[in-house]
């Protein structure tokens, strides 16, 4: 045996106890420190204007009012812009899966020439953010005089490189065995695309919507540059815009339109929260 | 004849299939992206004919407007802050959590939260939370720390806006850390027990080197998430006070719409696209040897 | 020295007991080889000795001196694990030094001990590669060469050959073998494969759902099996066992002790069987038998024999006979009968057979 010194069983085992509580002390305060920013918002958006301007603040809401909610719709009419950004949410996601799976499926089964310039073209679009593009979209869509639609919100976002490339990765492990043995059945292409690719690859399509279902739900950058009238505009415009109504800043209505803007994300989250954190860590990891 | 339909049906489906998606990536991705680096050799505000001032709009970005080296710094600035604080956050983060246990999954799922929420929403409660009259401050007073400015000063913005960032972003890093950190074979650390090493050893010479691909991976893309931040920025400080949090990307921004200096906005941008260009080529090199093992 | 001894070990996982009771005494400077199917402990009572998975009660002693409480990296052992565990991220020579560097070996005394093991597994052309450079066996080589530079009283191999194509692991075999030879330190070796067993063991301890089985040397182990399960285990084909007349007693004989003749042999088992299928594997050949009638009684029953005679075609009927020396009797429970045991009622219902 090499020189060691056996250690004291008892004292190792209250070290052992007293890590232990102040770890979980500290996971507990990481817990706040991450949840406590929401139930902040939720506490002032159920406050008076007058009680949200007391300081120090109260830390949850004295008269407790839903006022900020009722001038949301009322004066604001918030659900004009959570129609719109309804009807964007679901045209985009829809289009993307039209366009998306058979281009995947071109991309992981056939060989056809350029082929590998052709992907390439798609790799490095993903890489190419929208900061970049939107001034000559925006110009595109000026000239076209198609700004007072909610195309410039669509039409762009459709093409999902990233969904391509995850999709085609999905194809490419279903076995060429199988292909050809329903060609052999004399199925068609799209019947084989419908009824053997998209069914092996329902989890990977699910997650790529969930994915660009948050993602335009919360999207600000593209719909601020992409609209110039209030007709259009998407519920995240709407609710920035809080800022300018005319008392000044009022944070309840503003804490309010946020807790609306978060709560589908939220309620998504809490249904499917395994789901949605494999698709995020798996869009990181890839 | 029937035959002679079915092969060039066969030649020709696969481009039918992947049209939709190629000709939108070269309207709205391609055609942008050289249609920018043309107009930055332009002078152009949409309502005049586009005038040619060949290098022009980048020697004003670089030695007449001085807002934009401003941009520039803040936005390093802020990269190497969201870099440093991010990694070695998300990486004590996942040490930490990576034993299976309710407590840790609970933990994780309270960080992984503001990922998937709104930054309009993150920006506008911590906006809430350090105005002057705000719950920090309050905090501060009842410990009996000065009040801070947060937002109002132009020494505290960028540190602000990279606070938040860092929470809003931390879970997910940590996350994906995670994973890698679930991946190096335990067989390996039992190894370095048998051989005698000690935790602190264990982790620079075993743990540290098995997640350096991951790590890299991770820098690359906070390099790149961090210099297109504009959101926040926007929503928080609109740059201010001064410019002492305007970056790139509101930069170019304002050119375009409040100014109408599209040909200005086009030369930021290209400046922008070339930044990330490097940074992506770093990320291929350095990629393709792997980093470290294999 | 490197005796090792475990006194009333129990394991569980959780909820499932994995090991309970155990005794065992491993011998100082002796090639053990722990065999049995996966699952049955052999590897849990390895990482032990190893003290990388802690046993859940009971004492482990190591030169009479109890270690439960020692960390692994001062018990002075060394282990190779089954995919190696060698550090992917350092080089040939770092693996090997990266525990004499832990134990603060001066560098001029670390050069020494590296160059000489690894001249001795034939390493020194690759100390400046990474892991992922090398070949299967050499990283096995690695892995022996990282756990032999400690000098450990006691060396863990962990199914060490299992990742290796089948011609090198019988090379390898060897090797290791010499190498016990050369170190005479003890050696404990955990396998499925009871060939591996049988061809490398001092002594075979033999396992099954975390009970041993059977501890002896491998010739005593495959001529004296103490139950059922080892004398099915030991040994290809394994043994051929049959119920008795009475249901309850089991006959069993070993495939390469059946005497295969056209004519009845004058033997104290003899049975009519069909040739079912015929595996010629050079010097011997492989038949397996259909015999018409289970001794009790439970229909058609296939036996396999092993024998030079290449003769018998399939489908042609053929008698088969064993002599009384290699039969072997066991109880109910599947106990091995022996000597007083064997009943003269006993052979009688063997010499009766079927028919009746």
């Amino acid at each position: 045996m090499y020189e060691y010194k056996k250690p004291n069983k008892k004292l190792l085992k209250v070290k052992k106890i007293v890590f232990a509580v102040i770890s979980t002390f500290f996971k507990l305060l990481v817990c706040v420190i991450f949840a406590f920013p929401f139930l902040w918002m939720i506490s002032t958006s159920f406050k008076t204007l007058y009680e949200s301007l007391l300081y120090p603040p109260t830390l949850l809401p004295q008269n407790f009012t839903v006022d900020a909610y009722i001038s949301l719709f009322e004066q604001v009419h918030l659900e004009r812009y959570i129609l719109n950004s309804l009807i964007i949410l679901v045209s985009v996601t829809l289009l993307q899966v039209l366009i998306m799976v058979p281009a995947a499926y071109a991309f992981a089964k056939y060989n056809f020439k350029m082929k590998g310039v052709l992907f390439g073209a798609v790799m490095v679009a993903f890489m190419v953010p929208t900061q970049i593009t939107f001034v000559s979209v925006f110009q595109m869509f000026s000239k076209m005089q198609l700004l007072d639609t909610l195309l410039p919100q669509i039409i762009p976002c459709i093409c999902n490189a990233f969904g391509i490339f995850l999709l085609r990765q999905n194809f490419m492990q279903i076995p060429e065995e199988l292909l050809e043995s329903a060609r052999l059945d004399e199925a068609g292409e799209l019947k084989i695309m419908l009824k053997i690719m998209l069914p092996m690859s329902k989890s990977t399509l699910v997650t790529i919507m969930l994915l660009s279902m948050i993602g335009t739900w919360n999207s600000y950058f593209w719909p601020l540059v992409m609209t110039l009238h209030d007709s259009v505009r998407p519920i995240t415009i709407a609710i920035q815009s809080l800022r300018n109504l005319e008392g000044g800043l009022e944070w309840p209505i503003i804490m309010a339109g946020n807790v609306i803007l978060v709560l589908p994300v939220l309620i998504l989250f809490f249904l499917a929260s395994k789901k949605i954190i494999e698709a995020m860590a798996y869009r990181g990891v890839k | 004849m029937k035959h002679k339909q079915f092969r060039i049906g066969k030649l020709v489906l696969p481009y039918v299939m992947i049209l939709p998606a190629v000709a939108l990536l070269a309207v709205f991705t391609f055609y942008p992206l050289f249609n920018m680096v043309y107009l930055s050799f332009f002078k152009y505000d949409m309502l005049t004919p586009k005038k040619f001032v060949g290098w022009d709009n980048y020697y004003q970005l670089f030695f007449v407007n001085i807002d934009f080296i401003a941009a520039l710094k803040n936005t390093v600035f802020y990269t190497l802050g969201v870099i440093v604080f991010m990694i070695s956050l998300a990486l004590i983060f996942a040490l930490w959590l990576q034993r299976s246990t309710w407590v840790n999954a609970i933990v994780q799922r309270f960080m992984f939260l503001p990922h998937i929420c709104a930054m309009l929403t993150v920006a506008m409660v911590f906006q809430w939370l350090m105005d002057d009259r705000g719950l920090f401050n309050a905090v501060l007073s009842v410990f009996n720390l000065p009040a801070l400015r947060w937002l109002n000063s132009s020494h505290t913005a960028l540190l602000s806006i990279l606070i938040v960032a860092i929470w809003k972003g931390v879970g997910y890093y940590a996350l994906i850390l995670l994973s890698s950190v679930k991946s190096i074979p335990p067989e390996l650390l039992e190894a370095a027990d048998l051989d005698d090493a000690g935790k602190l050893r264990t982790f620079f010479k075993i743990t540290l080197p098995m997640l350096s691909p991951q790590l890299f991976f991770l820098l690359i893309t906070i390099t790149i998430n961090s210099f297109k931040v504009f959101d926040a920025v926007r929503i928080m400080t609109g740059g201010g006070p001064g410019n002492s949090s305007d970056v790139l990307v509101f930069y170019i921004y304002r050119q375009a719409f409040n100014y109408s200096k599209y040909g200005l906005s086009a030369a930021a941008g290209t400046i922008l696209l070339l930044i990330l260009l490097v940074m992506t080529v770093i990320y291929f090199r350095i990629l393709g040897k792997r980093v470290h093992y294999q | 020295m490197g005796e090792i001894v475990f006194k009333n070990i129990c394991k569980s996982f959780g909820e499932t007991k994995v090991i309970e009771d155990l005794n065992l005494t491993i011998r100082d400077g002796e090639f053990t080889v722990l065999v049995g199917a996966s699952g049955c402990g052999k590897t849990t009572l390895l990482r032990m000795i190893a003290g990388i998975g802690p046993a859940t009660s009971g004492e482990l002693y190591i030169d009479g001196e109890e270690i439960s409480d020692v960390p692994p990296g001062k018990r002075g052992i060394a282990m190779v694990f089954q995919n190696y565990a060698i550090y992917p991220t350092m080089t040939v020579k770092g693996n090997i030094e990266f525990g004499l560097k832990n134990r603060k070996i001066p560098k001029a005394e670390r050069e020494t001990l590296i160059a000489e093991v690894a001249e001795t597994v034939g390493l020194t052309p690759y100390l400046k590669r990474k892991p992922s450079e090398l070949s299967g066996g050499q990283r096995q080589r690695v892995a022996l060469a990282r756990a032999m530079v400690k000098k450990p009283k006691v060396f863990l191999l962990d199914e060490p050959l299992s990742n290796l194509d089948a011609k090198l692991r019988v090379s390898m075999r060897t090797e290791l073998i010499e190498l016990h030879h050369r170190l005479k330190t003890t050696f404990v070796y955990v396998t499925h494969d009871q060939t591996e067993a049988m061809s490398m063991a001092d002594t075979i301890v033999l396992m099954d759902r975390g009970k041993i089985q059977q501890m002896a040397s491998p010739m005593e182990i495959y001529n004296d099996p103490n139950n059922v399960f080892t004398a099915q285990f030991i040994g290809t084909p394994p043994m051929n066992i049959q119920k008795m007349k009475d249901g309850k007693h089991q006959l069993g004989y070993r495939a390469e002790k059946v005497q295969l003749s056209e004519t009845k042999p004058d033997l104290l088992y003899a049975r009519k069987a069909v040739v079912l299928t015929r595996e010629m594997l050079g010097s011997e050949t492989i038949y397996k038998l259909q015999l018409e009638e289970a001794d009790d009684g439970s229909g058609k029953t296939a036996v396999m024999a092993k024998t030079p005679n290449l003769m018998f075609e399939v489908d042609s009927r053929v008698y088969i006979g064993v002599d009384r020396k290699d039969l072997y009797y066991f109880d109910e429970e599947g106990r091995r009968l022996r000597g007083d045991g064997i009943s003269p009622s006993l052979e009688k219902m063997t010499a009766e057979g079927g028919e009746s």
